[in-house]
């Protein structure tokens, strides 16, 4: 349905998309993840045709967005990160615009109606958009990309401005959409992609850093199997031991308790160390009050993936703490680039 | 075309700012006209007309500044540039919104036709040829003005210089007077003469050439401004 190849923008010399390519089947929900600036925007903006790409194409079922641009913008409904309203319109004034605007042939009275439910705009339709709240102006954005039924949604952080109710009731409307409609959307909320989407692409630094299910990204991170355990004993004593289990590469304190405190060893790759590790602590007598295996997050797999991104793309995640990690992440998620509004 | 046409007229006549305008378009004429042919009995509407482009000089930016700088502001653009309608489409509908606000407050100028043909005999011919060019000359304003603001996210920039840039024609229209038109400062000065080659249609003369001249003025702004947005996708 969408099939990007090569896309690369730049602004000045700066690098905001570079060499993206990936494609989507009919049907498909689509979740871009990444920190603010990683071109996600811009990406967007290059396949709704708002902004022409330094180089590469979009193609929207079998048109261009460039050379079949009618064409193509018919397919696309668009909700910007700034929902494109006239504060002055009444709601149902201002769908009736953007229905014309659309050029859009289904029966006007029927349609609005629908879209309107869908987007849960039932009970305020004779309001001005500048009363509304930012939920409801999210909601009138979403309407407004609805109209005329495209078959392409590309939502830019629909869920941004929204209190926790709304997020779920539009989480849910975009579960449903997914049904009739091909969707593209963009989140630096990792639960809001992992609750929505079929696939994520992680984007960073306008590249894509990985692309899969969110259990196939879960996968990948699989290489780093951790425990946390509260072990009752002299804390030199225990590191001690643990480090001398087989398997063990590393054993630390993450929380110091007396005589109970946390650890959090790191085996070796596919090795399930458990067995070892509760010998070994059952003969130096030490009791095990809680043994827990750590399961990435995906938002540890997120943090991994792009902060080896600006190393080496696509490399095997290194799990060990690096001393300048901190550091580096303040500046990869605190930067704005001129890509991301 | 017309979508965009319908929207922009309702955001004139949403706010006051329609209604402002035509009224102090209105009060200012009304008080000309007063005094130029009432008072002196005169069924000559031609200085009226002639002192109209002045009052449009002022009023002017203020129509135009909003048509693309609010569009800008509000992101709305985006939704403008992604519906299935050509850069053309986007930039004829406002510009024939501005001179739809242009011809309701030239229809509010009625009444004066009623007035001297009740007390006086008009001259038909004198009073079309008013009319269109009003409607020639103030198109080209529009145009420029619309222009200027495709240019700009601010209001107040895009007026104040659609404001400088009328003010300046006005300049350079009294300047080719004193100047000698064989030099060649002289000679684009009285190629600019916008006003001049108003007051030609006031004095009853019917120029196609002038005609010609502003519509083509109009065109070539239209067409920048529509590489304007065009260049926005860049």
């Amino acid at each position: 349905m969408i099939q990007v190849t090569g896309l690369t923008r730049r602004y000045g010399s700066a690098l905001a998309v570079s060499d993206l390519s990936f494609s989507v089947k009919e049907g498909e929900i689509v979740g871009f993840l990444g920190p603010n600036g990683a071109g996600k925007s811009t990406t967007m903006n290059m396949i709704t045709g708002c902004l022409r790409p330094t180089a590469g194409t979009v193609t929207l079922g079998s048109y261009d967005i460039d050379t079949d641009a009618d064409q193509a913008r018919k397919m696309i409904g668009y909700l910007p990160e700034n929902p494109p309203l006239y504060p002055d319109m009444t709601v149902d004034e201002y769908l009736g615009f953007v229905y014309s605007l659309k050029k859009c042939t289904i029966p006007q009275e029927e349609h609005l109606e629908q879209v309107c439910k869908m987007s849960g705009l039932t009970d305020v339709r004779e309001r001005i958009i500048r009363n509304l709240s930012k939920g409801y102006r999210q909601r009138v954005g979403l309407a407004q990309a609805l109209v005329g039924d495209p078959k392409v949604l590309i939502l830019d952080e629909p869920t941004v401005g929204l209190d926790p109710k709304q997020i779920i009731e539009i989480r849910e409307t975009i579960r449903s959409l997914g049904q009739k409609h091909t969707i593209i959307l963009s989140s630096h909320i990792l639960p809001e992609v992992q609750a929505v989407c079929d696939r994520i692409l992680v984007i960073h630094h306008g590249k894509i850093v990985a692309d899969g299910t969110s259990a196939e990204l879960s996968e990948r991170m699989e290489g780093a199997e951790q425990l946390d355990m509260t072990i009752e004993g002299e804390t030199e004593a225990v590191l001690r031991t643990l480090r001398a289990v087989p398997g063990v590469t590393d054993a630390n304190i993450i929380r110091e308790d007396g005589k109970k405190s946390v650890y959090r060893i790191t085996a070796e790759t596919n090795t399930d160390i458990r067995h070892n590790v509760f010998d070994a602590l059952s003969q130096s007598h030490m009791a095990i009050l809680s043994m827990q295996q750590v399961e990435l997050s995906l938002e540890d797999i997120f943090l991994e993936l792009t902060e080896t991104a600006s190393v080496a793309p696509e490399a095997e995640p290194v799990p060990q703490e690096d001393p300048e990690k901190p550091k580096k992440k303040r500046r990869l998620f605190g930067r704005k680039r001129d890509g991301d509004e | 075309m017309n979508a965009i046409r319908k929207r922009d007229t309702q955001g004139f006549f949403c706010s006051p700012l329609g209604y402002v305008y035509i009224g102090a378009f209105l009060a200012i004429m009304n008080l000309y006209f007063f005094a130029t042919c009432v008072l002196t009995s005169s069924s000559d509407t031609s200085s009226v007309f002639s002192n109209m482009l002045i009052v449009f000089l002022f009023l002017m930016p203020i129509l135009t500044m909003r048509l693309f700088s609010e569009e800008y502001k509000q992101g709305t653009d985006r939704l403008l540039l992604t519906a299935p309608v050509s850069v053309w489409d986007i930039v004829g509908g406002k510009f024939l919104a501005a001179m739809g606000v242009l011809v309701r407050a030239l229809l509010w100028t009625i009444p004066w036709l009623v007035v001297i043909l009740i007390f006086g005999l008009p001259s038909w011919p004198a009073i079309l040829g008013c009319y269109v060019a009003v409607l020639c000359a103030s198109a080209v304003f529009a145009a420029m003005g619309m222009f200027l603001s495709s240019l700009t996210e601010s209001q107040l920039i895009a007026a104040v210089l659609s404001f400088a840039l009328f003010l300046g024609l006005y300049v350079a229209d009294m300047l080719s007077y004193s100047m000698d038109s064989s030099s060649i400062l002289g000679s684009i000065f009285n190629w600019l003469s916008i006003f001049t080659r108003y007051d030609t249609f006031m004095s009853g003369q019917f120029s196609f050439g002038n005609l010609i001249y502003f519509i083509s003025l109009t065109g070539l702004f239209l067409y920048l401004t529509a590489r304007v947005i065009e260049r926005r996708r860049m």
